[in-house]
């Protein structure tokens, strides 16, 4: 039997979006503040693709039943960390810096959007939990 | 989680590019100078941007690692280039051929470069809001 708890598997995911969300924040601002520097490849956060997996595998997964099984199929969505991909400019003209500031500031406002749709989801979430903890008054 | 750093980056970043105005400005005003306590006309001055790591802990973030870089000057580069000469016979600082040294800045690219600056600057003050606006979005949850 599930146990239940105040906080459930969508709010512990959300949690992780948001962390996640505030890591490629530092990462964009990194490639927005480095725009002029000679040489820097700019980073890209990604782990939507990571997360997705976890998320649709979740529902279909095997049930481990034994603590020494393996489990099947992919991870946790807890246990997401993302990766850094850098990407080295090829064109080979002017500074050999890759950063594109349009791109930049729209992936900015993007992480943004998404970081405050997030949190709203989960303030929505909390909301519910406090109406029914005070008996739907 | 920490707010700060994406705000840690993003000032090192306008500081930066306040020292880069700050030489634009310097070149500007010295367009004309014939003489300065080192001899010589003035000298056209660039900064030079390098990144920098934030801080001990910010590298110990393996995930991150070498994503999250702030940006410095590290140092001020003087032109190497050699002043233009201009016929002035009459011009305390003109040699016996009548020819003074002036500074070899070209104007359109002081104001290009100024340009740029302000761009670099006003896009690290949006990454700035953008940061506060989510970390105050964050504080609402559960309100």
């Amino acid at each position: 039997m599930k146990t239940h708890s105040i906080s459930d598997q969508s709010i512990a995911l959300l949690k992780k979006v948001l962390d996640l969300r505030a890591d490629n924040e530092k990462v964009i601002a990194s490639n927005i503040a480095n725009s002029e520097t000679p040489g820097y490849a700019p980073a890209r956060f990604s782990f939507e693709e990571e997360l997705k997996s976890a998320v649709t595998s979740g529902l279909f997964s095997m049930e481990t039943t034994h603590s020494t099984h393996f489990p099947l199929g992919s991870k946790n969505p807890a246990d997401i960390t993302g990766q850094i991909v850098t990407k080295k400019d090829s064109t080979g003209i002017g500074d050999q810096n890759s950063v594109s500031l349009e791109q930049e500031m729209l992936a900015l406002s993007e992480n943004q959007l998404l970081y405050e749709a997030t949190a709203q989801l989960l303030n929505k979430k909390l909301s519910l939990r406090k109406y029914i903890i005070q008996g739907g008054q | 989680m920490d707010i700060f750093t994406s705000i840690r980056v993003a000032s090192s970043a306008l500081q930066a590019n306040s020292i880069r105005l700050n030489t634009i400005s310097s070149n500007l005003a010295n367009i004309e100078t014939t003489s300065t306590p080192e001899g010589g006309p003035y000298k056209r001055k660039s900064v030079y941007f390098q990144t920098t790591p934030l801080s001990f802990q910010e590298q110990l973030n393996a995930n991150l690692r070498n994503g999250v870089q702030g940006v410095k000057v590290t140092e001020i580069l003087e032109d190497t280039e050699p002043p233009k000469l201009v016929f002035k016979p009459d011009h305390p600082d003109a040699n016996e051929e009548g020819y003074v040294a002036m500074p070899n800045i070209n104007l359109l690219e002081e104001m290009v470069d100024m340009m740029n600056t302000t761009r670099a600057y006003e896009s690290n003050t949006t990454t700035i809001k953008s940061a506060k606006k989510m970390a105050l979005k964050a504080l609402e949850i559960g309100r």
